[in-house]
């Protein structure tokens, strides 16, 4: 093509509109946001809210299932570019995303001062904040009185002080199961993930990783996790209480929710699908079991809100989860979606729903019995490679030995992290 | 009037700039990422022959080959048999034949990841309908994906339901291609249909099986879904694909070089192996 005046005048024209939409979209300044993926009905009044205080930022956000949103993540965050600005942050995910670089330091960014210790701990590394918190989990024993009653079982009692044991649940467990009829005893909500069943182990006593994050040989194939493991392991094969193979956090709700399983270990976001959605289903909670001779110990942690450092729009990013942390914001998405709060003030502010009976054992829990997943930036390698040894448990096998195997798989990918 | 000697390159390159762009740079891109390491800062540098080494002296690397080759040693020869035999069925107009072609044809029309989902549901060992099967018929419950020794032969048996109508057609095409009156004149010379096949159709469908092996050696030791759907991989590393493996390694253990070094010893695998089935078939050819 010949380089005409009026070519080159149209190029130049066509340049200059460019770049001042680009100036025109930097200054209204913009928020890209990859969020786990929530109903939308849940996400979008938050956002809208913000964009309503903020008209000068305007965010959006697309919604990822959370079984492809580590992996989306991944990707995104490995290509090193400003996009996503913010992103939905899975809690002991955050020091790997610290110290490779893919989430913002927070320190000057929030006020620690105002959340719940856990939370700070789990958003932290080396005393550095790398995410913001935004919510957190506490686990509950959700139970359906028809299927106790026709069994002629008294249900678990919702005083923490009269917490049932795992050897109650698995003996209830047994007389509720009924494999011709599709009846189960147990359904565990993450029946393969770290979360939920680390608990296991450390009610007996054991610690999941070492101080420093970097070792599991001796920690997590210790006596406390064998024997944790193999009462789960016997939940599966020799009770047969509970469902192999049934781990999708989507599918497992609606099993207790459908009247097909007595007992379902569950996380409080559960308490609004029970509600809502089934309502003809009778059902109550109890404190999470423990093991007779330990201690009990409760899973905790969930979703903080991570900042990508490439951005391009610092203060804006700053607003946003100032914005989404903050008291206001924190209390509408309780009502929202359930979770248990992550600000200390929020759990004075609703005494209709926090001074009920199920609110009073999640407060005790998140206070007494919540021990947060290990700190280590290995955390991803940690919870896939422990997480297909949990699969393979539950399909038999020797828990030892597998623990064992398990736990040099994961210190041969610690060994990437020993210099930081 | 004869076309410019350009002509024919310029109708082909679309297509030569998409195998350019999405095959053949990937393999270049995966060939030297295989020499590479990236730092936890995604900072990449040369790291000579290490990953290679790394997976020489890992287990799980070896296991990962090992059922891949089973997989593959299983897998080719039955879908190839399969689909021969199908488009034997299928070559001949009869009764039913229509409705027969429709049951072979339809597994094509879903997806890979759908056909993963769905099976994973249709063999589910606690409410799976394959068990509620086996269960009225008095036979025991099967635990399918969740063996050890089960999951591997359940995986190469979705694998063929929806795989090998597709290699039909390859074969039914080859059917086709063979002259009728070479047939009739061996029938009139009084050749029973046992003595056609394995005298005439076989050594005249040599092309066709050598392209439909090949191909679907290749498909199959690139298959991801059903292994990354159901299975990751366990119970136990007994469907640990390399594919996965590879997957695993960028995405779970954050080590691309493992990745691109696993993905380079697929695409010598691949490369070998195919040449040993083009040679066979080649050498036949000669003979």
């Amino acid at each position: 093509m010949k380089l005409t005046r009026r070519t080159a005048l149209a190029g130049l024209g066509l340049g200059m509109g460019f770049a001042g939409a680009a100036t025109r979209a930097r200054a209204g300044g913009t928020i890209k946001a990859t969020w786990n993926g929530w109903p939308d009905s849940q996400v979008k009044p938050l956002f809208d809210a913000f964009n309503k205080a903020h008209p000068e930022t305007a965010a959006s956000y697309e919604l990822i299932p959370f079984s492809d949103l580590f992996q989306t993540l991944e990707v995104r965050l490995g290509a090193r570019t400003a996009e996503p600005d913010v992103y939905s942050c899975d809690s002991p995910l955050s020091a790997s995303y610290g110290v490779r670089k893919q989430a913002m330091l927070l320190n000057d960014v929030l006020d620690r001062g105002q959340f719940s210790k856990s939370c700070v701990d789990a958003a932290s590394f080396r005393g550095n904040m790398y995410s913001a918190p935004f919510s957190t989990s506490s686990q509950l024993l959700f139970y359906n009185r028809a299927l106790f009653k026709q069994a002629g079982i008294e249900p678990p009692e919702t005083d923490i002080a009269r917490r049932w044991t795992w050897e109650q649940v698995a003996e209830a467990g047994r007389k509720i199961t009924d494999p011709a009829r599709n009846r189960w005893g147990l359904v565990i909500e993450q029946a393969e993930r770290p979360y939920q069943l680390l608990p296991l182990g450390q009610s007996l006593g054991g610690t999941a990783l070492s101080d420093d994050g970097l070792k599991a040989t001796g920690y997590i194939d210790g006596p406390a996790f064998v024997e944790g493991f193999t009462f789960m392991q016997r939940l599966y094969t020799d009770w047969k209480i509970a469902q192999p193979g049934v781990f999708d956090p989507n599918v497992t709700p609606d099993v207790f929710g459908s009247g097909r399983a007595g007992m379902f270990l569950g996380g409080t976001f559960n308490l609004g699908l029970f509600r809502d959605k089934y309502k003809d289903l009778d059902w109550g909670v109890a404190p999470h079991p423990y093991f007779a001779k330990g201690k009990p110990v409760t899973p905790t942690g969930s979703w903080h809100i991570g900042v990508n450092p490439r951005t391009n729009d610092k203060a804006g990013v700053a607003a946003f989860i100032r914005f989404m942390t903050s008291t206001e914001p924190q209390l509408e998405w309780f009502k929202l979606r359930p979770y248990v709060p992550v600000r200390l003030d929020v759990w004075d502010k609703l005494p209709e729903v926090f001074d009920t009976p199920i609110w009073r054992i999640i407060r005790n829990e998140v206070q007494t019995t919540a021990v947060a997943r290990p700190s280590t930036p290995g955390w991803r390698e940690y919870e896939d490679l422990l997480r297909q040894c949990l699969r393979d448990m539950q399909s038999g096998g020797d828990v030892k030995s597998m623990l064992t195997d398990t736990a040099g798989k994961i210190d041969r990918q610690l060994l990437k992290y020993r210099n930081v | 009037m004869r076309a410019k000697w350009w002509v024919p390159f310029a109708f082909l390159a679309p297509a030569l700039l998409g195998l350019l762009l999405f095959r053949v740079v990937p393999i270049l891109l995966s060939l030297g990422g295989g020499f590479t390491a990236t730092d936890l800062t995604g900072e990449t540098s040369f790291a000579g022959w290490s990953n290679y080494a790394a997976l020489a002296d890992d287990p799980e690397f070896w296991n990962s080959v090992r059922v891949t080759l089973v997989f593959n040693m299983i897998i080719n020869p039955l879908q190839v048999v399969l689909a021969f035999a199908l488009a034997l069925l299928m070559a001949r107009p009869g009764p039913g034949v229509g409705a027969l072609r429709t049951a072979i044809l339809l597994p094509i029309t879903v997806s890979i990841a759908l056909t993963s989902v769905m099976w994973n549901l249709l063999l589910d060992p606690g409410v799976g309908p394959v068990n509620g099967l086996l269960r009225s018929l008095g036979l025991p419950a099967q635990p399918f994906f969740h063996s050890e020794g089960q999951a591997l032969p359940s995986l190469i048996a979705i694998c063929t339901w929806r795989g090998v109508g597709y290699w039909m057609f390859f074969m039914l095409g080859g059917l086709g291609a063979i002259p009728p009156e070479v047939n009739e004149a061996a029938s009139i010379d009084g050749a029973g249909a046992w003595r056609r096949l394995w005298h005439i159709t076989l050594p005249l469908m040599r092309r066709s099986f050598a392209f439909v092996l090949i191909a679907d050696t290749a498909a199959n030791f690139l298959l991801f879904a059903p292994v990354y759907i159901i299975t990751t991989g366990g119970p136990r590393g007994s469907t640990s694909l390399l594919m996965f493996e590879a997957y695993r390694a960028a995405f779970t253990l954050l080590d691309n070089g493992r990745s691109l070094a696993i993905s380079t010893v697929i695409l010598l695998i691949i490369g070998a192996v195919a040449t040993l089935e083009l040679r066979f078939f080649r050498v036949d050819e000669a003979a």
